[in-house]
């Protein structure tokens, strides 16, 4: 498994205006599977994305990364553990608006020690995968909605992570871009062999994935196959 | 009915033999798995066409083979299918066996309502998905219309999922109002008029 969580729980605010976020949730996600989380606001989805992703730590429960807790690792191997073996996509694409398309896409494995030159050349091949082999020097400005979060699944997956983590990815594009980002982290999972964990409130989004966790008040009420019925062709 | 006039629209293009037509309406309603007609209908509709006199029967030969029927439309057929075409079609959308199950499970204790409407999302998210991934095989710079029915579907099914999310939203609030009962008739015989 790539990502195990057990008993996982948070609680915003403390006293009488605690809130708990999540409470007690329990999921396992394997390689190669692209799995959507999705829930009414307010249910947990973003924190379960948190918690998983080393961003927050919980209140109580473990989470467990290629079978490693990451509760009890210091900040450092935590920060370590996030650039090589998590790979990030965000609504707003979170890239560097002074960088071009390439120097977003490289930056975070230079910031992990490679080598410029490498981390280039990395960053190139993956932009090329997602279809961007005539932006490579653009700026994100220059850049599409649809582009730029091309980039940040290329800058994500140039690190070789073993999970990627996309929080509301096509909450900013139009409908057929939402569309092709759904068919790329399909590919993530299904072609590149990574977990792919998606919060998304879109169900025409959500259908691209294999399965879908439904949470509602920070519990985990269904969790659906979606590929279970085979597809008559 | 629409299959009868569906094969008098296919006739309108140039004769053709029963299988012929077969395959061309079962490709035209967006494949096997959409719409699939037995050969034998097709067949008793031709002859019941051609005894309406809506096409007429010619024997034909193959390169030597068995002799078979090619069919054409005539000009009561083409009457026949103008009117048709410019019929609106009745939606369906009155019967809904799922409300019936979410309804039955809010006044009994046979099922928790919660569960009927989480079976019934997960069904239909099979279906987004199954659509979604046939979708995504077809090539729209030749095929768009089947894009647009399978787009037609998608819609559908969304619009179903973002109805259960409502309908799972107020579920307390239906859950303390009676369930509808018959209105009241009046009893014994009725008057005389």
């Amino acid at each position: 498994m790539i990502v195990e969580t057990r008993a996982l729980s948070k609680t915003y605010g403390t006293g009488q205006a605690a809130v708990p976020a999540l409470r007690g949730i329990q999921i396992s996600i394997a390689a190669g599977e692209f799995v959507a989380v999705m829930g009414p606001s307010g249910c947990g989805k973003s924190t379960l994305l948190h918690l998983i992703g080393g961003l927050d730590r919980p209140d109580s429960g473990e989470v467990l990364i290629a079978g490693q807790a990451i509760a009890g690792l210091p900040d450092d191997d935590l920060a370590r553990l996030r650039r090589r073996t998590i790979g990030f996509v965000f609504q707003f694409y979170n890239l560097l608006p002074v960088l071009s398309a390439l120097e977003n896409a490289a930056l975070p494995m230079i910031l992990d020690g490679m080598r410029p030159a490498a981390a280039r050349e990395r960053a190139g091949e993956w932009l090329q995968r997602v279809g961007l082999t005539d932006q490579l020097q653009r700026r994100p400005s220059q850049l599409s909605g649809g582009q730029q979060q091309r980039v940040a699944i290329a800058r994500a997956m140039a690190a070789d992570p073993a999970l990627v983590l996309a929080d509301e990815p096509t909450g900013n594009l139009d409908s057929q871009s939402a569309e092709a980002i759904a068919t790329l982290l399909r590919q993530t999972a299904g072609d590149w062999g990574r977990a792919v964990l998606m919060v998304t409130h879109d169900p025409r989004i959500a259908a691209y994935a294999d399965r879908i966790i439904f949470l509602k008040d920070g519990t985990v009420v269904d969790d659906t196959r979606l590929a279970a019925v085979p597809l008559a062709v | 009915m629409s299959v009868r006039n569906a094969l008098l629209g296919l006739l309108t293009r140039r004769p053709c033999h029963g299988y012929e037509l077969h395959a061309a309406f079962e490709a035209l309603a967006g494949g096997r798995e959409l719409w699939e007609v037995k050969p034998a209908q097709v067949y008793t509709t031709l002859t019941r066409l051609a005894e309406g006199g809506l096409i007429v029967p010619h024997e034909t030969t193959q390169d030597g083979g068995p002799e078979r029927l090619v069919y054409a439309i005539t000009a009561a057929g083409r009457a026949e299918l103008a009117h048709w075409l410019i019929t609106p079609v009745a939606a369906q959308h009155q019967r809904d066996e799922f409300f019936l199950k979410l309804m039955l499970s809010v006044a009994t204790d046979a099922a928790e309502p919660r569960r009927v409407i989480a079976a019934q999302r997960a069904s239909l998210y099979r279906d987004l998905h199954a659509t979604t991934m046939r979708r995504a095989l077809i090539d729209p710079a030749r095929t768009l219309a089947q894009i647009m029915l399978l787009d037609r579907t998608l819609m559908h099914i969304e619009a179903d999922i973002r109805w259960l999310d409502m309908l799972e939203a107020r579920i307390d609030d239906i859950r303390r109002q009676p369930l509808p009962e018959p209105s009241p008739r009046p009893r014994g015989r009725p008057p005389r008029t």
